[in-house]
């Protein structure tokens, strides 16, 4: 069968590859280059700056000086006329010295950061003990259990949206800060728990019984054998099932939409992102240096996990 | 393998029986996620349901309106121009996903050099948050600055002024079908692959000893070996992207997908929220309807 390939296949097979690739990271190559780039490049089509601008990600990360204030002659002038008093002109000062300018990046990677890794932590709690119980342990109704992770694990969080918000509204959590917030944890706690119940109920049942047996003839108790068995056998795949949902929750944007638009303090990263580029013009820079960074955490987990994911992945543990 | 009973029998001589234990343990442990999935997701479906039948006033009492949100679904264009959108893009998406990741799935199992690197980075789009993707994508089909536009008009040729692709409506879904198969082939490669690598090798050999060129190879033995997992992938891919919210409204706002026209009516304009439930109940309708036939069909879980 292994027949030597021939020059000319060796040309298409070589060619298929490189148009894969480009087809693959083009986009991600266009938005460091464009994150690189002056406003005088954009229309540039060359994907390497002309001249390399780091000023968005030293604004965003939140190394630049403290920002020019431009102050419109006529401003100045006013300021100038010494009949003012000094508490009008500092008042004049403030409004254009006003920090509303500046992406917060910081405080929205914060808090996407915390929503994402509590909601993950939260689910996978739940879920290892769920996914213990319906994986190997016999009674009534485990069956109908199994059935039904699935069928939720499959239920996209948009059909929730309305009666979601709605009891949002009606328990008044909706209406405070910290209940938007709350209802935004257990919002991403639920996007992720059949999916995590899933993924670790396949993986459960791989461990072979026996071990198990061994350590109840050491006089173990169920529960003693998750702690010490199960749970120590289990920590790849916990890790991974803590990733999976992380990205979820990262890239969740719908649902911090409605909780939060209201609260730019606690804007998720999607959040903040959409927002920015809808509310101002010309600021392509600092978009595409936001998305390298918001791309970043997620590219180091996919690094770390890629060889567990992949293996999930393909024993039907997804969801999107 | 022990014989169980008997070790079982010697670890708990509690009055309780073991099965009876162990239900016990099982119904425990798996409770705290019943609650949440119960008031979180089951609780809210119905709530769903229930909403569509009313008047959602957000201050003061619903007004029940019977099923008049749902003739007004039937009678408006909103709702089935949405439909159309709805349905063409789960027909571009769904079958150019699973066709780019079969023929990736066949170039991938070819041996070359850097393969496994290449296996990993082609996996980057679906891993990557849409948010840090979609800026890209508007920037590449940027009237003013995209690449798009300056090898259509001033490179090629071919278009005669600038155009802003995203702006138009039409265009627009072409594009949130491309996005939606570069973001999502890596998963219906991945699927297709594991199976690829598990055909025995033998069928080959035995088709190409019956004269069989590579090319009837693949659609003698290959493709009929492919099918059920190519079915599988297509019954999911369309349960997945009839939920996508994210990798149409960041791209594209004016693609009123029914996930994105719910959304609208909900939140924005003349809010109605007991008509975005309705719509809402009729996605749900068809959802199930597929889940259902995956899980019977399709899934030994």
């Amino acid at each position: 069968m292994h027949k030597r390939r021939s020059f000319i296949q060796n040309i298409m097979l070589a060619g298929a590859v490189v148009l894969l690739l480009l087809f693959c990271l083009f986009p991600f190559i266009q938005i460091l280059s464009t994150s690189l780039k002056y406003q005088f490049d954009w229309g540039n089509p060359s994907l390497i700056p002309r001249k390399i601008n780091m000023d968005a990600y030293r604004e965003l990360l939140g190394f630049s000086a403290t920002k020019e204030v431009e102050i419109p002659e006529s401003i100045k002038r006013l300021l100038d006329n010494p009949l003012l008093k000094e508490e009008q002109k500092q008042k004049i000062l403030e409004r254009y010295s006003s920090t509303a300018d500046i992406f917060p990046f910081a405080r929205y990677f914060i808090n996407s950061f915390l929503l994402s890794a509590g909601a993950a932590a939260v689910s996978l709690v739940l879920a290892m003990f769920g996914a213990y119980s319906f994986s190997r342990l016999r009674y009534r109704g485990q069956k109908i259990m199994q059935r039904g992770v699935l069928f939720v694990y499959m239920v996209g969080g948009v059909l929730l949206l309305v009666p979601l918000y709605q009891m949002g509204v009606k328990t008044g959590l909706a209406s405070t800060v910290w209940g938007s917030v709350l209802s935004l944890l257990l919002i991403y706690i639920i996007q992720t728990l059949p999916v995590s119940l899933y993924m670790l109920g396949n993986y459960f049942r791989t461990i072979p019984y026996s071990i198990e047996e061994a350590a109840a003839m050491d006089g173990c108790s169920r529960l003693e054998s998750i702690y010490r068995i199960i749970l120590p056998l289990s920590v790849p795949m916990m890790v991974t099932v803590f990733i999976y949902c992380f990205i979820i929750a990262w890239n969740e944007f719908l649902f911090a939409s409605v909780f939060l638009r209201q609260f730019p303090d606690f804007h998720t990263l999607p959040l903040g992102l959409q927002s920015l580029f809808v509310s101002r013009n010309a600021i392509w820079d600092r978009i595409m240096s936001a998305s390298i960074l918001t791309l970043l955490p997620v590219v180091i987990c996919f690094m770390f996990a890629m060889r567990h994911l992949t293996g999930n992945l393909v024993e039907g543990g997804v969801k999107e | 393998m022990r014989p169980l009973p008997c070790t079982l029998i010697r670890i708990y001589p509690l009055q309780l029986s073991l099965s009876q234990k162990e239900s016990r343990l099982g119904l425990k442990l798996i409770a705290p996620c019943i609650g949440v999935i119960g008031i979180l997701i089951i609780y809210p479906i119905l709530y769903n349901i229930y909403l569509s039948f009313f008047d959602v006033r957000l201050a003061g009492e619903n007004i029940f309106v019977g099923l008049a949100n749902y003739e007004r679904l039937l009678r408006e264009s909103g709702f089935f121009s949405s439909l159309v959108t709805t349905v063409i893009y789960l027909a571009g998406s769904v079958i150019g996903t699973t066709i780019l990741g079969l023929l990736v799935a066949l170039v991938m199992s070819i041996k070359f050099p850097f393969r496994n690197i290449v296996r990993g980075v082609i996996l980057l789009p679906y891993f990557a948050p849409v948010i840090s993707v979609v800026f890209g994508w508007q920037f590449f089909f940027d009237p003013v600055n995209g690449i798009y536009n300056h090898l259509m008009v001033e490179t090629l040729g071919i278009a005669g002024s600038r155009y802003n692709l995203i702006g138009e409506p039409r265009s627009a879904l072409g594009i949130v079908i491309i996005f939606s198969i570069w973001k999502n082939f890596p998963i219906s490669y991945l699927l297709i692959i594991s199976r690829l690598q598990s055909i025995n090798k033998d069928q080959y050999e035995a088709a190409a000893m019956d004269g069989c060129g590579p090319v009837a190879r693949f659609f003698h033995v290959t493709l009929p070996e492919l099918y059920f997992v190519m079915g599988t992938l297509i019954i999911l891919r369309l349960i997945w992207n009839l939920n996508k919210f994210e990798e149409v409204f960041l791209l594209a706002p004016n693609v009123w997908t029914l996930p994105v026209f719910t959304y609208y009516t909900a939140f924005t304009g003349i809010i109605d929220q007991g008509y975005a439930a309705a719509i809402s109940v009729v996605q749900f309708v068809v959802l199930a309807a597929l889940i259902i036939f995956y899980v019977k069909k399709v899934l030994k879980w």
